[in-house]
Formats: C-alpha cells, structure tokens, sequence
C-alpha cells in the first residue's frame, strides 16, 4: 500500500481546526478575568516552543510516532511503558471532548435528545473518516478551515455591528492583574489548548514536505492563538468578566444578543456549526493519535481495523468520566493542571535531553 | 456482494432516521407563541403570579384580513413559588406547549418590583429559550398582568406594541431607554444600581381588554412610556419623571435624539432646539476621600422652530442660543443627579467606572458606596453646537418694538 501524505496547507488546516476545536467555544484561562485574551497571546510563544520540540523529535525519526522514538531513545523497557500511558490520556481526553461537545449541544439546542445519540452521531462521522485514511481527512480539513475562518468572520462582524462591543470591558489592564494574565497563561493556556499539539507527533510522519514544518506549525498556531484571543477578547467585551465567567457557553450567549436592525439575529446555528466542527476535528485527531500509537505499540499492521475498537472507547468514556456537566469541568481542572503537562511537556523534554545526551556521546547503536 | 449492498442499505435507513434531527423536534402547531410574559408577586405570600401573553396565530395574520373575531392575544396565568414552575403549571389552561424563543418583553409589576427582582432572571439566563435581549419594563400603580391583558392599535401585537413604543420615544424624546435583561442582570451584578423603564396605564382596565375598546378612533385606554423606576440593590425604591428621567438617559450616554425648548430674546422657552447627537464622557475619582464625578457632555442641535423673532443670520444670537441649550442641559442632569443622590442610588454606573479605572480607590469605598456617591461632587461640562437652522434663517415673525 501506499503511504498517505500530507501537505503543507493541510497541516495548517488541521493545526487550526485542532486548535480552535473547543478552546473557541468553551471559557478558558478563567483567573485572568477580563485579560483572558491577553494569556492566550502570552501562552503562544511556549505554545510554538513546545510545537518545534515536537518538530525537532520528528525530525530526528521522521517516520516514527511518539512511541516508535520513545522505544528507541529509552530503550525498549522504559520507553514501552511510558509510551503506553499515552493511550488512556488520549482516549480519555477524546472522550471529554465528545462530552463537552454533547452537553453543550444538549444545553444549548437538542434539549430532549440523549446524549448518547448526540455522541455516537458524532463518533460515527469519525469513525468513517479516519477509515478512510488520513489522507482524506486532512482534504476534509483543507475545506472545514475555510468554513470556518468564513463563519467566524461572519459571526464576529455581526456581533461587532449590532454595536454590542463595549471596549470598556477588556481595558485597563492594572498591574496586579498581570500576575495573573500569566498564571493562567502557563501552564493552564499552554498546555490546553497549545500542549495538546502533542497528538500531531502521530499525523507528523506523513507529512511530505519536512523543511517547511517549522513554518507551517508556527504558522498554524499563530494563526489560531489570534483568532483564540480576538474571539474570546469579542466575547468577554460583549458579556462583561461576570457573566463570562458563570456561562458555559460564551459563544451562544453572545450571539443570541445579536439583533441588527430587527432582521438579523437568532445566528445561533452558526455558533453550534463551529462547536460541531471543531469538536469532530479534534475528536478525530485525537482518535487518530491513539490508533497509530496503538498500532505501533502492539505492532498491529493495518491501523484501519482500530479504528472502531478505539473510538468505541472514547464514545464509552465520554459517558462514564462523568455524572453532569460541573463534576465534568471539575475533573478537567484535575486532570489539565496535573496529567496533562506530563504528557505534553515532561516526557518530550526528556526525550529530546536524553536524546541530545545519547547522541553527543554517541551511545546509539 | 450482496451481503455489503444490506449493509449500506441498513445504515442508509438508520442514519435517514437518526439523522433527520426529529427527535427534537416540535411541530409549529402544537406550539404556543408567547410573546410577552408578565411577573406578579402574591400579596405577600411567597412565589410569583406569572402572566403569558400567547400568540392567537388565527387573528393575528396580517395577509388573511381578521377572519376570526377573536382577538389578537390570549391571557393565560399562573401562580407557582418559582417562575418554571408557573411556567409548567400553566399547561393546566393552555392547550398547547408554551414556547419562549419569541418573548420579546418581560414586565414586572409594580408591588413585585418593590420587595425585589433580584431573583427573577436567573431562568432567562439559564434557559436557551429565552432570550437575554427581551426588553424589560415595570408598571407603574398597576400589576403585570393588566398591562399584558391592553389590545393596542396600529399593531396588532400587544408586546409587540409597547416594545415599539418603547423604541420609538427612546429614539426621538429620549426619557426611556430600551432596557434588556441582559442589563438588569449587570446591574444587579455591577456595583452600581439600576433603572427600567415604566409602562402605565391611562383609562379604564377592564374595557382595554375587549376589541371593541379598539374600535373607536380616540380609545379609550392605552399605555404609556412613563419614567424610570430606580432600582436599589434589587428593589424598586422610587421613580423618576420628567426632567429627571431624561437627565439620567443623558448621564447615562443613552440619549438619541430629543428636543430642548430654550429662551428667545423676549419670550421663555419659545425655540425648538432638536438635539440629534450627545455624547457624555464621565471620569470618576476620589479626591481626599470623596468621589468626584467629572461629566463631559457634548451636543449638536437643529432648531426646528421660533415662537418669536430672533435673527439667526447672526452668530452672537446663535451663541446666545447654545449657551442656553447649554443652561437647560445641565440643569436636568443636575436635577437627576441630586434626586439620584437623595435617594443614595448610584444609577449613573459611576461605581462601576471607579471600579474599572481605579480599582485600589474603590476598595476604600466599596463599603459603603452610596452613601460616598451621596457626598459625591458632580463636575459638569456642557458643550452645545448648532448645526443647522433649518430651511430658513431669520423668521418670518416680526421683531417686538
């Protein structure tokens, strides 16, 4: 079989689509209050660090997941069970943001729908991509990203005509309150949304083009910290620190006060469409990140006939992680501030020490 | 072969039946518009009289002519401790299930207004029916319900109606504004306190609810835009009319358009000056302790009409004029700043600014706000400019000898 590759802009697209995924819709980097846009834009050079640490790993393997280099740079022992412990952290954060994804839609609009329908609907729609291969599914990203980037301007320009912006709300910014702007700026921003990058170490090994990697990433991510920071500074000047910070979802609090002239409003649909399609390309690329690190771990020679099994866990654990909505924000607190970083960031700066260590003394074989 | 062609077939059938979104679904005929909703306290007791204005989709289509003699609207109440609750309870009397994405206005009724609405829009915030954006009104010397229960002219709807009204004479006199939940809702959260509009009624109650009320051309009842009631820490602690109120639209930065009558030379208040453009800029600070409020205002007028002779070719009379706008501007603010003051409410959201510019000054007075906001000094400046005098410069009235 052939291999599947990817290029440049289809890279872009994908890291845009992950990165939006649910950051956009969601409150994040709450302690910063109204400066919240301010850490998203100070979380992104850790953001493009850690992306080019990434890059630089895969460069050293560069037809190797995360786990194929982890094997070869710690040896089989270690690096098999470290490796290992990607799986649950992924399928789980999958899961979650199935969830998030289902309560929202379930809050916001499909009020007496289960949400296991609202779930498997969606897990399905990734389901059959990611059989397709991961070729198809970054030509689908190719389109979604203009979707996208078309419907945000969309909604944007609509809620900044409707003369609901008041600028009074984002500015000043006291001294004191910059302490803040980077606490939550690292690691919570860094790590969610920017940390998570870490599932493209699987989608980076098809990419065709390996000098413009460095590019098209930082690219990618400085594209969607701006578009992160310009959404979330509309919304938290538009509903005010307070009511940002009780709502679950800014997004659709602020457009149903859209009302232009008493024609244009209830733009509601264009709001879910971005939590729709946001969702399932984070979904997918988290699902795709833990097909291949399973396939290479258990050296399984067709990934394709893992797909169901694992997205049938992560549709499994979107239900069991948890009861409702507030025990679901509550374990993300958890599990972002003291699980995530370890995957995202502790393991690949080891690797890439011990990595720079063993090749300096020259104790590959 | 055969065995795939069953596949796609089986999943063909089972996603047209997922997929077609009818499990949420709600046929529009089995659906009861409410378009206006209207909250009561009980006497006394605990717990809310809720008031639906629902939508009579037979009389109220426009294209068909009236076909049904009903009327427009119908009334349906209920009493129950919590708003939902009412909400669900009405299902006793409607007979088809409430629908609130249209509501487009809320009125609190007066006795409600006064022991507190604090507790009233969480549900507007919490339900993705109901929409932050419907506007809010208070009535005034009358419960919701009757205000809801008013057949209007010239619009069919009543909410409908009164939410026109509403716009229009924030649109061109400027005493009202059009107050949204969402408003009331950062105002109960902000630091400073709050006005809604208030709605009255004028004539008799009970013949506004019949649709032959209608069918004279002077009718008999009506409602009326009327002041703003001024809400402390939730509750409605006074109103303010007149003057006062539109000096608070002014404060406030709200005014759209309104008229200004000012003095001629020989006669008072006999030249219509419409003003079309206001902005107010407010500082706050505190200066040894006490809040000093520095209110820029800047205006451009029209004059619209002379009751008397005055040369407007020239500019010393134009000036004379603009100092006059000037005078009659700042004396409303005024007169709304010290009433505000008086009743120790800070509805100009000058504590909200203190608390956004200088935060470490207003940890010194958050304590006790209003009573420094009734000590505070109001530094006013009033701009006026005319821009324009109409289609004719001198009138044609002649000059007194």
């Amino acid at each position: 079989m052939r291999k599947e590759v990817i290029g440049p802009f289809q890279l872009f697209a994908m890291i845009v689509l992950f990165e939006l995924g649910t950051a956009v819709v969601v409150p994040i980097g709450l302690e910063s209050g109204h400066a919240v846009w301010i850490s998203i834009l100070v979380a992104l050079p850790g953001g493009i660090l850690l992306f080019m640490l990434y890059t630089y790993l895969y460069r050293q393997f560069p037809d190797l997941v995360i786990s194929g280099y982890t094997r070869k740079i710690l040896g089989k022992w270690i690096g098999w069970p470290l490796s290992l412990l990607y799986l649950p952290v992924l399928t789980y954060n999958g899961g979650r943001n199935l969830r998030e994804a289902g309560d929202l839609l379930i809050s916001s609009s499909y009020d007496r729908t289960p949400i296991f329908i609202i779930n498997s609907i969606m897990i399905i729609a990734v389901m059959y991509i990611l059989y397709q291969g991961i070729e198809v599914f970054s030509r689908t990203s190719e389109i979604y990203f203009w979707l996208i980037v078309i419907m945000g301007m969309i909604s944007n320009f609509v809620v900044i005509i409707a003369g609901l912006v008041q600028f009074k709300n984002l500015f000043p910014v006291h001294p004191g309150e910059w302490i803040e702007v980077y606490k939550s700026a690292y690691p919570n921003i860094w790590i969610f949304p920017y940390g998570e990058l870490v599932c493209f170490t699987a989608v980076l090994p098809h990419f065709k083009t390996k000098n413009k990697i460095g590019r098209t990433g930082a690219g990618a991510i400085t594209l969607s910290a701006l578009m992160l920071s310009f959404t979330h500074a509309i919304e938290m000047s538009v509903l005010g620190p307070d009511i940002y910070s009780r709502t679950t979802f800014p997004m659709f609090t602020m457009i149903t006060l859209v009302n232009v002239a008493n024609f244009l409003q209830r733009l509601d649909a264009l709001v879910i469409l971005t939590l729709i399609i946001g969702v399932f390309f984070k979904m997918s690329i988290y699902c795709y990140a833990a097909v291949s690190i399973t396939a290479d771990l258990f050296h399984v020679k067709e990934p394709r006939k893992l797909v169901i099994p694992v997205c049938s866990v992560v549709l499994y654990s979107s239900f069991v992680s948890a009861e409702n909505y507030p025990v679901h924000m509550n374990d993300g607190k958890v599990f972002l501030e003291n699980i995530l970083p370890f995957l995202c960031a502790v393991i690949p700066v080891l690797l890439f020490v011990v990595h720079l260590v063993r090749r300096r003394f020259g104790w590959y074989r | 072969m055969k065995s795939r062609l069953a596949l796609l077939l089986a999943v063909c059938i089972s996603c047209s039946l997922v997929l077609s979104g009818c499990w949420n679904s709600r046929e529009l005929n089995e659906l009861a518009i409410v378009s206006g909703i209207g909250i009561d306290s009980l006497d006394g007791k605990p717990g809310y009289r809720v008031t639906f204005q629902i939508i009579n989709p037979s009389s109220s289509s426009q294209t068909m002519g009236s076909t049904s003699n009903q009327p427009p609207i119908v009334i349906v109440s209920a009493t129950d401790r919590t708003i939902f609750g009412a909400l669900r309870k009405a299902s006793r009397r409607a007979t088809r299930q409430l629908f609130f994405a249209h509501t487009q206005l809320v009125i609190i009724g007066e006795s409600l207004a006064r022991t507190g609405v604090t507790s009233i829009f969480d549900i507007f915030e919490r339900s993705h029916e109901l929409r932050l954006n419907s506007a809010v009104l208070v009535s005034k010397d009358t419960d919701a319900a009757s205000v809801l229960k008013l057949l209007t002219t010239l619009e069919t709807l009543p909410s409908m109606g009164l939410l026109k009204k509403m716009q229009n004479t924030s649109q061109v006199w400027g005493e009202n504004r059009r107050v949204t939940v969402f408003e009331v809702i950062n105002g109960i959260t902000g630091a400073s306190d709050f006005t809604i509009n208030g709605v009255q009624i004028v004539g008799d109650v009970v013949e506004g609810q019949k649709k032959s009320s209608l069918e004279q051309s002077d009718p008999m009842v009506g409602s009326l835009m009327s002041g703003l009631g001024v809400f402390k820490e939730g509750q409605l602690i006074g109103w303010l009319n007149g003057p006062e109120s539109r000096g608070t639209q002014w404060m406030l930065n709200k005014l759209n358009e309104t008229n200004v009558n000012v003095d001629s030379p020989d006669t008072e208040e006999d030249i219509a000056v419409n003003i079309f453009y206001s902005k107010t800029r407010v500082k706050v600070e505190l200066q040894d302790g006490k809040p000093v409020f520095h209110v820029h205002i800047a205006e451009e007028g029209i004059i619209n009409e002379t009751g008397g002779f005055v040369d407007l070719s020239k500019e010393k009379e134009l000036e004379a004029l603009e100092q006059g706008i000037e005078q009659k501007t700042a004396d409303e603010v005024r007169q709304a700043f010290e009433a505000a003051q008086k009743m120790k409410t800070d509805i100009f959201n000058l504590g909200n600014e203190l608390k956004r510019i200088h935060p470490d000054q207003w940890e010194k007075v958050k304590q006790d706000w209003s009573s420094a906001f009734a000590e505070g000094e109001l530094d006013l400046r009033v701009e006026a400019f005319i821009r324009s005098t109409g289609m004719r410069l001198k009138p044609y009235i002649p000059a007194k000898k």
